[in-house]
């Protein structure tokens, strides 16, 4: 009872708070009424958790969240789920506490069926244990933030020590990726319930990659630290592979994808396809339903999305670390390889605090085809020229392929990279996340958006 | 047109020694060679080398590890490899070792979790990472080159000799024993936070925890390293045809600014 009435009143001073803020202007409230909550009720996000009918999926993963997130969201909704999701992408403890906060009403109640969480690699373990989902979802484990984080060995580590208690959890893993694979198959051990540990992944040997590409973050073993051998690789380190030494292979997918559609463009958006049906699969929604949401999904925000500026379309594609930028790159180069004028690229590289403050990540991005094509590459953000000489590097001579052009004033470098677009062709941006937000703000600042 | 024997370029053991971009530093000595007509050839030091190979490269390239990585790399290089390694940076093989690669070079590193691993004691130092928990040492960084042989063969490069900038990102603090210096810390943490020294310079190899990485953002320490390989190949004085380096350089003076760092002349 005492907890009911701790968690009322939170939730009448965090309203307080959104309100306060919202008409402030300060912001869209996403974090801080969470963590005003949290201290009137430091149970909140436990209390809230518990009263969806249907659970709670938290979505993990480096790449991918939101973009699988916002499927999920729509296949859910297609069954006739209501849901909640903290779409912000405001993934700590406090934001995910604001996006149930959000949806609960006076008393502390809410009538939502599911509720879908994006969650940060790190914050995950810490918030396993009073969510206590229904379903984690975990996407991927590739090198990102690695300045915020430590390594990717560490986050698989503490991802297993969280989640091996909680009973009731199934999980659904990325296969093709070797240390979420040995991580379910440990899981299949230990808990003894094959049912608990379903898998997503690719079965489509004519998507291989010619060649492993530099940007791999664990080739090796995760159980014996042997060189695995891949029969071929999607993309990074997510491929088809097995280990010579102990046999450690990769886990059997639950869905042919062969036989799947996908949305958006790009191999790593048919792994998130693929993630967000073999979820909704298990909470009972059919396969038409699943196929209906995918054909009539839309770009998250920033991810793929596709706009006209001054008529001429212009697609921006977030790209935050190597194995993003990797198959964004591949994506436009292999859209625009048949052009005379090669494609034309906006890059905008920021190092503020959610871009990740090191840029060296850059170096491990495979920019060599997209630098020695035709097109003409207009470089911005905080560290244009880190990635001028990036793009200059990868030409056999400096000049020796696409036009590098580096301006430092962003308004300016849109203008230019839309002038130099010839008549009929796209626009691709390229920015991290603090630089979409920004190249947003100057293209609705034009009334565009 | 590229001419001559091809230098060849050592990358000490490229899939598990590249953490953080480090193989950027490996591109720029290829780039930087191959665009003034120097022949070059990569040469991949890996678990399957045979030991000589270590032994017969004219530059030496090392990148960081994550800590299981390192341990692996340590445990191929104990033996004939280690030593023919040992043997190229005593002979004065120029090298640059950046993030983890310095700890395996000293006398032993002591990771976070687990047990300590020996180094091939090239240098005279020690790592020890203070455990998982403590803070990370992370940061843009400039440097001011003090090891006394660098910067002189740099004056006279150059007429002057450049602050370095770069990121460090490490786990592990290094104490330096009679290793000299590399640098002295203008901004950021360095060895160990403490004594303001950062990396070791031994022989022509430089050992920095600056990854970010060191060579495109620091072209100058590019070209010497080229410069003195190509000299004990060809045994005579090589100068380097000058190459246009203005975005090294604007990206340079506006990282500087932003740290609020005056260049001393």
């Amino acid at each position: 009872m005492v907890d009911r009435i701790r968690l009322g009143l939170a939730i009448w001073v965090a309203r307080v708070v959104t309100a306060l803020v919202r008409s402030l202007g300060l912001g869209a409230a996403s974090v801080l009424p969470g963590s005003v909550a949290r201290r009137i009720q430091p149970q909140a996000l436990r209390l809230l958790a518990r009263q969806y009918g249907q659970g709670v999926v938290l979505v993990a993963g480096t790449n991918g969240k939101t973009t699988t997130s916002l499927l999920l969201r729509s296949m859910f909704e297609d069954h006739g789920f209501s849901v909640t999701h903290n779409a912000t992408g405001a993934n700590l403890v406090n934001g995910l506490t604001a996006a149930l906060l959000a949806d609960a009403n006076w008393w502390g109640r809410i009538d939502r069926d599911v509720a879908i969480l994006e969650v940060d690699e790190n914050v995950l373990r810490l918030v396993l244990p009073e969510i206590r989902p229904r379903v984690l979802l975990a996407l991927n484990l590739f090198r990102d933030q690695l300045d915020r984080y430590g390594e990717v060995d560490t986050i698989a580590r503490r991802w297993r020590e969280a989640i091996a208690p909680l009973e009731n959890a199934t999980v659904v893993l990325n296969g093709d990726d070797p240390t979420l694979s040995e991580f379910g198959q440990q899981l299949e051990k230990q808990w003894e319930d094959l049912a608990r540990v379903q898998y997503f992944g690719l079965n489509e040997p004519d998507r291989y990659l010619e060649e492993i590409p530099h940007a791999v973050d664990s080739i090796y073993c995760p159980r014996c630290g042997t060189s695995l051998n891949y029969r071929g690789v999607y993309l990074s380190h997510l491929g088809d592979y097995q280990c010579p030494s102990c046999g450690f292979a990769k886990s059997k997918p639950r869905l042919n994808s062969a036989d799947w559609p996908q949305i958006l463009i790009g191999l790593y958006n048919k792994y998130n396809t693929l993630a967000a049906a073999a979820t909704a699969q298990l909470f009972g929604v059919e396969e038409t339903t699943l196929r209906g949401s995918i054909r009539e999904f839309k770009a998250a925000f920033g991810r793929a999305e596709e706009l006209t500026v001054e008529g001429t379309p212009v697609r921006i594609l977030l790209s935050k670390n190597p194995v993003g930028t990797n198959e964004t790159l591949r994506a436009i180069v292999e859209l625009s390889q048949d052009r005379p004028h090669g494609a034309t690229v906006l890059v905008v590289l920021n190092d503020r605090i959610p871009d990740g403050t090191d840029v060296s990540w850059i170096w491990d991005a495979d920019t060599e085809k997209l630098a020695q094509s035709a097109g003409t590459i207009v470089v911005s953000g905080d560290r244009l020229y880190d990635m001028a000489l990036r793009l200059t590097y990868s030409q056999p001579q400096p000049g020796a392929g696409a036009r590098i052009i580096p301006e430092a004033d962003l308004d300016q470098a849109i203008k230019q990279a839309l002038a130099a677009v010839p008549a009929g062709e796209t626009l691709y941006i390229v920015p991290t996340y603090s630089a979409m937000l920004e190249v947003r703000q100057i293209l609705t600042g034009r009334g565009i958006l | 047109m590229a001419n001559g024997t091809p230098l060849k370029l050592g990358w000490l053991y490229p899939t598990l020694m590249s953490t953080y971009g480090d193989r950027g530093n490996l591109t720029c000595l290829q780039r930087r060679a191959e665009w003034r007509g120097i022949a070059v050839e990569v040469v991949a030091l890996d678990r399957d080398s045979p030991a000589e190979a270590f032994a017969q490269v004219d530059v030496i390239v090392g990148g960081g590890a994550q800590d299981r990585q390192q341990e692996l790399v340590m445990r191929d290089l104990q033996g004939e490899k280690g030593a023919g390694l040992k043997a190229a940076l005593d002979g004065g093989t120029p090298g640059v070792f950046t993030c983890g690669s310095p700890q395996l070079l000293g006398h032993y590193y002591e990771p976070g979790v687990g047990q300590r691993i020996d180094g091939l004691g090239v240098l005279d130092l020690v790592s020890v990472h203070p455990g998982p928990d403590a803070d990370r040492c992370i940061g843009n960084m400039v440097l001011k080159i003090t090891a006394s042989r660098l910067a002189a063969d740099l004056q006279k490069m150059l007429g002057r000799v450049p602050y370095v900038i770069g990121f460090e990102n490490h786990g592990g603090r290094t104490k330096l024993q009679t290793a000299e210096p590399f640098a002295q810390v203008i901004k950021g943490y360095g060895n160990n936070g403490e004594d303001g020294t950062e990396g070791a310079f031994q022989g022509n190899a430089i050992a920095t925890y600056s990854h970010g990485p060191l060579l495109p953002k620091n072209p100058f320490l590019a070209d010497w390293m080229l410069k003195k390989a190509l000299e004990r190949q060809r045994q005579e004085e090589v100068n380097l045809s000058p190459l246009d380096d203005a975005w090294a350089d604007q990206g340079r003076v506006m990282m500087l600014n932003r740290l609020g760092v005056q260049e001393s002349a």
